[in-house]
């Protein structure tokens, strides 16, 4: 069978890959440190939960560091500025590849209700997840990966270790 | 002049964050012309319909493994400040769990943090609702964090590196890292012929 038509019109996978590499080389080569994009998610959610209930975040263990005396606003801040670069780098390629498709991405079976649901569900255990990992695919894996730390190693085989075990249990989901 | 740059003092925080939004543009584009906008491209992989994460992923980490090695061979990039000064603590427990956990929420929730973002603004509602249940995630994270936040930050063994946790040269490590990339990429022709997409 032929490559579904969300599945085409892209990059070859390792062209893609190396300029994403050279991209990351060039972020270590300046900044000594890589790409990132959890931290940035973190910081929205100490912000939203900031405008609600800013005593009990200001003191609450996790989200305290980026609420410090004298601190800047917690969106001052690398990875946040970097996340919004991704915000606008992806929308660009998008506009100028004709490929803004509102929808829901999902399997031929999958209801809509379903998706979206369990979509909410995934990002609520990823984004545990990526606290106590420290990071996620672009943080840990990708960035760490490429220095060999240990610990974004160990990070990157229990990602995708779980989700290829995992698969089985969501496969009306996806196929 | 010898990198890393920012860390060396060579550039104003200021400066850096014109970096950021930058590279996190090239960052941006790159991730959406590799098909990583639509959460399928991103959980076939787990289906073995479509293998483009791994290569993607694989492909790009190799690059800036060598990368990093070649450009201190050439004294432009001192990897000591990398290997002391800026690669990521380890703690062992905590990111084994976190990972399990974030694998779990990958094949569930169909994306991860860096891919709704480019999801979301190729219109995709799904990648939306998975940025919203992040968020709501990292608050029972911060709510609960009397209850784990001593795991948080335990075994931790500081800045390892892979090279130095089995007593081998950086260059040997990152060559058997690419050995494995490359058997990776050969079986990944075979895991896609074995499971087309309509099957």
């Amino acid at each position: 069978m032929e490559k579904p038509d969300y599945a085409q019109g892209f990059w070859n996978p390792y062209l893609a890959g190396i300029a994403l590499g050279v991209v990351l080389l060039l972020t270590f080569y300046l900044m000594g440190t890589g790409l990132g994009a959890s931290g940035a998610v973190a910081r929205t959610s100490a912000v939203i939960a900031h405008e609600i209930a800013p005593s009990t975040v200001e003191s609450n263990g996790y989200y305290k560091e980026f609420y410090k005396p004298s601190a800047k606003h917690p969106f001052v801040n690398w990875m946040v500025v970097e996340v919004a670069g991704v915000f606008l780098g992806g929308l660009i390629a998008v506009i100028t590849a004709r490929r803004f498709r509102p929808g829901v991405s999902r399997g031929p079976t999958a209801s809509v209700g379903l998706r979206l649901g369990l979509a909410f569900v995934g990002g609520a255990i990823g984004g545990v997840g990526t606290r106590f990992a420290m990071g996620c695919t672009s943080g840990q894996a990708l960035s760490g990966g490429a220095t060999m730390a240990v610990g974004s190693w160990v990070f990157m085989m229990a990602v995708f270790g779980t989700a290829f075990m995992a698969a089985y249990f969501v496969r009306r989901e996806w196929s | 002049m010898s990198g890393p740059l920012y860390i060396q003092g060579y550039l104003s925080y200021g400066t850096s964050l014109w970096i950021a939004l930058g590279v996190g543009l090239l960052f941006g584009f790159v991730l959406e012309r590799a098909g990583f906008g639509d959460s399928r491209n991103l959980t076939n992989i787990f289906y073995f319909r479509d293998m483009r994460v791994l290569k993607v992923m694989f492909s790009a980490l190799v690059t800036a493994m060598f990368g990093m090695v070649a450009l201190s061979w050439l004294g432009l990039f001192d990897y000591a400040t990398l290997v002391e000064v800026s690669l990521l603590n380890t703690y062992l427990w905590p990111q084994l769990v976190g990972g399990i956990l974030f694998g779990l929420g990958f094949v569930v929730g169909g994306y991860c943090p860096g891919t709704s973002v480019v999801g979301m603004v190729s219109g995709k509602l799904d990648a939306v609702v998975f940025l919203l249940g992040m968020v709501a995630g990292i608050w029972v994270f911060a709510a609960g964090f009397s209850l784990w936040g001593n795991f948080y930050m335990s075994s931790d063994l500081g800045k390892l590196t892979l090279w130095q946790a089995f007593g081998l040269h950086k260059e040997i490590a990152a060559a058997a890292i690419a050995v494995m990339a490359l058997i990776a990429f050969g079986l990944t022709g075979l895991a896609e012929k074995w499971a087309p997409y309509d099957k």
